[in-house]
């Protein structure tokens, strides 16, 4: 199958100072990416590259068929949904349900099917109650749900979100999580500049590493995961449910709660402890 | 200790919203300590930090009945940096003087300010840069700065990790915990459970605007109500132990579950 997106020798420099150095990847429909590094590391330039907000100084960014360098930012949202760090400012309708469905309308959705992927984007995100309130009345983080589920009735072929939980309650991270999920089971593509390890963990299944504007590592989250006290040099830093691993030395190195949980329960029957 | 924030039966609307934010809240911060508070979003934290602000009602408007009493100035991180740029800096230096040039100190205690709180929140190398070419995270910790310039008292904090990677966000706690040990009264908003245990000596729970728990972190942490589906949820560390089936209280930590297995 064709790559939903295709970055071959991306190279960004903001005036003298380089942003991303020579960077190549590709993303199959459905995929599902997590990207992560440290602050600075040239994530969120990346993230406008995609978009189309910049464009690269060297090599060539491909969104389906589509050169960035040949295509205006609106064009490229037909195919690309995006929320940015800054997305609880980035709303700008009267209602949540006015901003939500501005995206759909304007690439030319019929409006029975707008209103459908309306209400199912405000229905997964648990927006329902709040459809009808002002954005800027609610506090900043459901802003943030409010600009996602604008990307996610979009339908795009590809998503790009920078940091979907931060500020989130648990709540609210869960519904996050099975979005995408269910949206990635649809053939979307995901990119998702996160450091929330255990999201990512339970959401996403492909880990790329972004250290000084370099691609560092492309490798299964998995893999990354259990590097343990190796990820502290990416700028990560291990899940407490990999380092209780780690620290009690379980057999497989689990991650996820409930195989952390039950190789725990063996633990402590060898060790009769109550 | 002494209380360097006391709220009495505090409740609060926001101007022209039927539903009070905060009913009935009382609370004693004192000085010397760091006290978290969790919840949901919308469950009242960040209104009960603009309150302890002096932000609401006198900025925002709306209507507060019961009482609150100060002793010290207080300063708050919100959790949406860019919005908290002064918007007349270009420079980080500048950026972090902007607040003490405001409180109207003489030069010379600017500029040992600004150099102290550049070094602590570790943005010393950004000094030069403007704060717009700034990523999140970055920028995140140089309002932090700007906000120690102005030596705070009582020192609010809302997500002050939210946008910060996982070893800038270790540093940012190491940084409250020793604001505290230096005697400042810290208020943290902040959904990372995780961390709490090694740096909240008090947790406040907050659940539709009222206070449903409050104690020593020891204490609350360990609540069996904070792992309900629509709760804040506990340590990762408390759940698995939970999940596995063994013996209450839970650990909190992973140090603490090597100590129990032992």
């Amino acid at each position: 199958m064709s790559a939903v997106l295709d970055l071959r020798a991306v190279t960004f420099a903001y005036g003298g100072r380089t942003a991303l150095d020579d960077v190549s990847l590709a993303l199959r429909p459905g995929e599902r990416v997590a990207l992560v590094g440290h602050n600075g590391a040239g994530k969120s330039t990346l993230m406008r590259l995609i978009t189309g907000l910049l464009k690269p100084s060297a090599g060539s960014v491909l969104v389906g068929d589509w050169d960035t360098r040949e295509r205006r930012p609106e064009e490229l949202a037909t195919r690309v949904g995006s929320v940015f760090q800054h997305a609880d400012q980035q709303l700008f309708a009267r209602t949540v349900r006015e901003d939500v469905a501005f995206g759909p309308r304007a690439i030319g959705v019929a409006a029975g099917e707008v209103a459908a992927r309306v209400a199912r984007a405000l229905g997964a995100l648990g927006l329902d109650a709040v459809s009808e309130e002002h954005p800027y009345d609610l506090p900043p983080p459901w802003r943030k749900l409010a600009a996602f589920a604008g990307a996610l009735a979009l339908e795009p072929t590809l998503l790009v979100l920078d940091e979907p939980t931060a500020g989130l309650d648990r709540l609210a991270r869960r519904r996050v999580a099975a979005a995408l999920t269910e949206r990635a089971a649809q053939g979307t593509a995901l990119l998702v500049i996160t450091h929330d390890l255990d999201f990512a963990a339970a959401t996403l299944d492909r880990g790329l590493v972004l250290d000084h504007g370099r691609l560092v590592r492309d490798a299964a989250l998995a893999e990354l995961l259990a590097l343990g006290e190796g990820l502290e040099t990416l700028g990560l830093a291990a899940p407490p449910l990999s380092r209780l691993s780690t620290a009690l030395a379980l057999p497989g190195h689990p991650i996820r709660a409930q195989e952390v949980a039950s190789a725990l329960a063996s633990v402590a029957a060898r060790n009769r402890v109550s | 200790m002494t209380a360097r924030l006391t709220l009495h039966a505090v409740t609060y609307h926001y101007p022209a919203s039927p539903a009070p934010a905060l009913t009935n809240v009382s609370l004693e911060v004192p000085s010397g300590a760091v006290t978290a508070l969790i919840g949901n979003v919308g469950a009242g934290a960040s209104t009960l930090l603009l309150v302890a602000g002096d932000l609401a009602p006198r900025v925002m408007g709306g209507e507060l009945t019961g009482s609150v009493e100060r002793a010290g100035r207080a300063a708050l991180l919100l959790p949406t940096p860019w919005t908290q740029v002064s918007g007349m800096a270009f420079t980080v230096h500048d950026e972090v003087a902007f607040g003490p040039a405001n409180l109207g100190w003489p030069r010379e205690r600017i500029s040992a300010s600004v150099e102290r709180a550049l070094t602590r929140v570790d943005v010393a190398h950004l000094r030069d840069r403007d704060p717009a070419t700034l990523s999140g995270g970055e920028l995140q910790r140089v309002i932090f700065a700007g906000i120690l310039a102005m030596e705070p008292e009582v020192l609010l904090l809302d997500e002050p990790t939210a946008e910060l990677d996982p070893l800038a966000a270790r540093r940012v706690w190491e940084l409250i915990r020793s604001l505290a040990a230096g005697g400042m009264a810290v208020i943290v908003a902040t959904n990372d459970i995780d961390a709490l245990p090694d740096v909240a000596d008090r947790v406040v729970w907050l659940e539709s605007g009222t206070i449903r728990a409050q104690g020593p972190a020891a204490q609350v942490l360990v609540d069996r109500g904070l792992a309900a589906d629509d709760a804040p949820g506990s340590t990762a560390v408390a759940a698995v132990w939970r999940a596995a089936g063994l013996g209450e209280p839970p650990p909190l930590t992973v140090s603490q579950a090597v100590e129990r297995l032992r």
